[in-house]
């Protein structure tokens, strides 16, 4: 038996196409590694945004879980985040429940009992439900139809079905629906623009914010900047919806339905010339312009800082983090680092990257990071000099690593500046510390 | 209210409990599950997983795999992974989606067999129950697999039955252990569930008798008492590193107290044990996992509902609590003395000894 990690290099990968992805990069053909990127993509809950986190994103909501004990163990995690803890109830589900449907009946009670023990009245409660759910085909609009009833706030459902999270709506696009579905119409303000994609604001830096207080836009809402409840409910004035994250599409298309309110998308990107082009495009479509020269230039230094810097320096690019592995990777690439490892769970919207990192650098070797081969990979095999995403580290634990997933979101230019900051800063001070 | 959680999150499941037991045997291990279950074992009640690596993975189950019961598409793919990981064998551990679609174990333990050149084990967990449930399956699934006749007796080798950081919340327990037997003159001590492989299981019918330190190991042992003759003792050698400042102060803060000792019941005995030694004090032990009839005072209390726990400190008067921190979010208005003792099923925290 050959004790080695599966993989395969750009080019390979580019001339077999995205019709002919090989199975060990297909989650649903194989079991499921469990390494430290899996951890993100089977339990986002534990870390960063998952269902449950993500759930709580309106102000002043709390959540009940209902589910097996198994469904919120991890969440005593996330209850150590600050403020979380005071949010998180659990109504823990046994097989009689399943097989008399008991617990259902049970969760207006369950509300009204954790809306007395809250220090203040809750804006929502969202009643998150599990895979046990799904399979039992439980109608829980009705359920929360019935709760309200008894508290007179709203009661939503929020659906953290694992099981499908290859489907057409999985558990994340389906949350986002869920957190807009509250707002109503309301009369529109031509200067009030809504960012839908995350739960954390964008970097306070990014030019994004100037870009639309320049098109007009005087107010800027984002979920996690909204004070209150009824702050959260002034996003239903927005003259249109800016999506950052397609996972968002979904929830946009759904307040275009009922709100009338259109969106326009724009994607994270580490190719400064991509972000150039994004925004001509953007403000054109908008019949306007924006002059981001200013911006542009200021992470361009950045970069050829860290390039005169670290002229030979090569990359292993992860994927719990805040970029699209490929684009990130095709980025350094065009930079002219070298990037000889990605680990990340391939696409096949991602062949337009692959495509690109194939003549750039054909030999950079491609991982997947669910497959089960990758208990046997070998750091030594390759040069590694510095890693982006914590998964990234789990693979050469001993090489510079910036982790690069906070909360606060690295959008545009800004982002890009910082990102290339932070790799020179842990390049400079690698070895260093004491 | 039946299972309504206000201030304590759940405690550690079945599935993790299982997991944990065969967690350093080298098989493979899958969980059963769509990709959250083996989320929170490797996340957080598996502490093993961040220093060592295990060949445990997730059968990626989506919903056409539950409504349609594909078990032949989960066995081609340990079928698939057995060719590629080098295991001992391979356990399937379940979870509440095999549970509410009544997989049929057995058959995909025939199934898989059939496909792999190794044993295959199953573990029918359900996620419902909670971690010493799944961890005593497994126990006794593997001894009954995996020990083999034949061996002679050493008097020099001693088990313990019930290891897993679950359950003894301190990574270093089994060396501790084995120090502290190997001072009562022990050569050779199989710590099952945290410092002892595969060929110790199978040497298990050796030991001269097995100590279990958690009442999730209590029928593993009778049953190698049963199989081998194998004697049994129940307690927990390192009680003292628990109660070292009660025991700097000579356990004065007990003397006369009415206590309340909350913890897996093997751990809460010795350490009514340790406390009924040295001074004279009405201990009681509650717990929120097995209670064991052959190891129960009449006075002590099954755990299920979080109102109960709070009604019960609420009228029950106890001077002394010993349990884990995570239990005083509940009873905020308890005034007496709180000892603090971790239950990494319970908090995910460990002992910081």
């Amino acid at each position: 038996m050959k004790k080695e990690s599966y993989y395969i290099t750009a080019e390979n990968l580019a001339a077999v196409g995205k019709d002919n992805i090989p199975a060990e990069l297909i989650s649903n053909t194989h079991l499921i590694y469990s390494s430290p990127a899996t951890l993100s993509f089977n339990s986002p809950g534990a870390q960063g945004f998952g269902v449950k986190r993500a759930g709580l994103a309106i102000p002043g909501s709390v959540m009940l879980l209902v589910a097996p004990g198994c469904c919120g163990r991890n969440t005593t995690t996330l209850s150590e985040l600050g403020g979380y803890s005071e949010r998180m109830f659990y109504l823990v589900m046994d097989e009689t429940d399943i097989v008399t449907g008991a617990h259902l009946k049970n969760i207006p009670q369950a509300v009204e009992e954790i809306c007395k023990c809250t220090s203040s009245m809750p804006s929502v409660v969202m009643i998150c439900i599990t895979c046990v759910d799904a399979l039992l085909g439980t109608d829980m609009e009705r359920v929360c139809r019935k709760a309200m009833d008894r508290v007179n706030i709203p009661v939503l459902p929020c659906y953290m079905y694992a099981l499908t999270r290859e489907g057409r709506k999985p558990p994340m696009v389906h949350v986002r629906q869920s957190l807009y579905s509250l707002l109503k119409p309301m009369k529109k303000k031509l200067d009030t623009v809504n960012i839908l994609g995350y739960f954390a604001p964008l970097m306070e830096t990014s030019e994004l914010y100037d870009l639309l207080h320049h098109i007009g836009m005087k107010k800027i809402n984002e979920i996690s900047r909204c004070k209150d409840f009824d702050e959260y409910m002034h996003m239903g004035e927005a003259n249109f919806n800016l999506v950052l994250n397609p996972e968002a599409r979904f929830a946009a298309d759904d307040i275009m339905k009922r709100l009338n309110i259109p969106s326009a998308e724009l994607i994270r990107l580490y190719q400064i010339d991509k972000v150039q082009n994004q925004y001509k495009i953007f403000t054109s479509a908008l019949g306007t312009s924006f002059d981001d020269q200013k911006y542009y230039n200021e992470a361009k230094k950045v970069i050829d800082e860290l390039k005169a810097a670290y002229p030979d320096v090569t990359f292993a690019v992860g994927e719990a983090m805040n970029a699209n592995s490929f684009e990130l990777s095709l980025a350094l690439l065009r930079y002219g680092f070298k990037v000889a490892e990605i680990y990340a769970s391939l696409t096949a919207e991602d062949f337009v990257y692959i495509r690109k990192i194939a003549k750039l650098s054909p030999k950079t070797k491609i991982y997947s990071n669910l497959e089960p081969t990758m208990i046997y990979y070998d750091c030594s095999e390759e040069k590694i000099d510095i890693t982006i995403g914590k998964d990234a580290e789990y693979y050469h634990p001993d090489c510079v690593n910036v982790p690069w997933n906070e909360d606060v979101q690295p959008f545009g230019y800004a982002g890009i500046k910082k990102l290339f900051e932070e790799l020179k800063h842990s390049l400079d001070c690698f070895g260093k510390e004491v | 209210m039946k299972g309504l959680r206000k201030y304590i999150p759940p405690f550690a499941p079945d599935q993790s409990g299982a997991a944990s037991v065969l967690y350093k045997l080298g098989g493979i291990i899958v969980i059963c599950d769509a990709g959250g279950c083996v989320g929170n074992v490797c996340g957080f009640d598996e502490p093993r997983w961040a220093a060592e690596k295990s060949a445990i993975f997730s059968a990626g189950l989506r919903d056409m795999d539950a409504i349609l019961g594909r078990d032949d598409r989960l066995v081609a793919k340990l079928a698939d992974a057995a060719k590629k990981v080098e295991a001992k064998f391979a356990a399937i551990i379940g979870t509440p989606v095999p549970s509410v679609i009544a997989t049929d174990y057995k058959a995909i333990k025939k199934m898989s067999e059939k496909k792999l050149d190794v044993p295959v084990i199953t573990i029918e967990t359900t996620g419902m129950d909670l971690y010493d449930v799944g961890a005593e399956k497994a126990y006794l699934e593997m001894f009954k697999t995996f020990a083999k006749d034949g061996f002679t007796v050493d008097e020099e080798s001693i088990g313990v039955i019930g290891t897993i950081p679950l359950d003894v919340s301190d990574l270093k327990a089994a060396d501790k252990i084995e120090m502290t037997l190997k001072s009562e003159g022990f050569k050779n001590v199989y710590c099952y569930g945290m410092g002892a492989d595969l060929s110790k299981v199978e040497a298990a019918g050796s030991v001269f008798k097995n100590i279990v330190v958690s009442p999730a190991g209590l029928k593993a042992a009778q049953y190698l008492k049963e199989r081998f003759g194998t004697p049994y003792e129940v307690y927990y050698p390192l009680v003292g590193d628990i109660l070292q400042d009660e025991i700097k102060e000579q356990f004065k803060n007990f003397e006369g107290k009415k206590v309340l000792v909350i913890h897996q019941q093997v751990i809460a005995n010795s350490i009514r044990d340790k406390i009924n030694e040295n001074v004279n004090s009405d201990v009681t032990v509650a717990s929120w996992f097995m209670l064991k009839d052959e190891l129960k005072e009449s006075q002590d209390i099954s755990l299920t509902e979080e109102d109960q726990f709070v009604e019960l400190v609420e009228q029950g008067n106890y001077d002394v609590i010993v349990g884990d921190n995570i239990l005083k979010r509940a009873i905020p208005n308890f005034k007496g003395r709180y000892v603090g003792t971790p239950h990494f099923a319970v908090s995910g925290k460990m002992c910081m000894i």
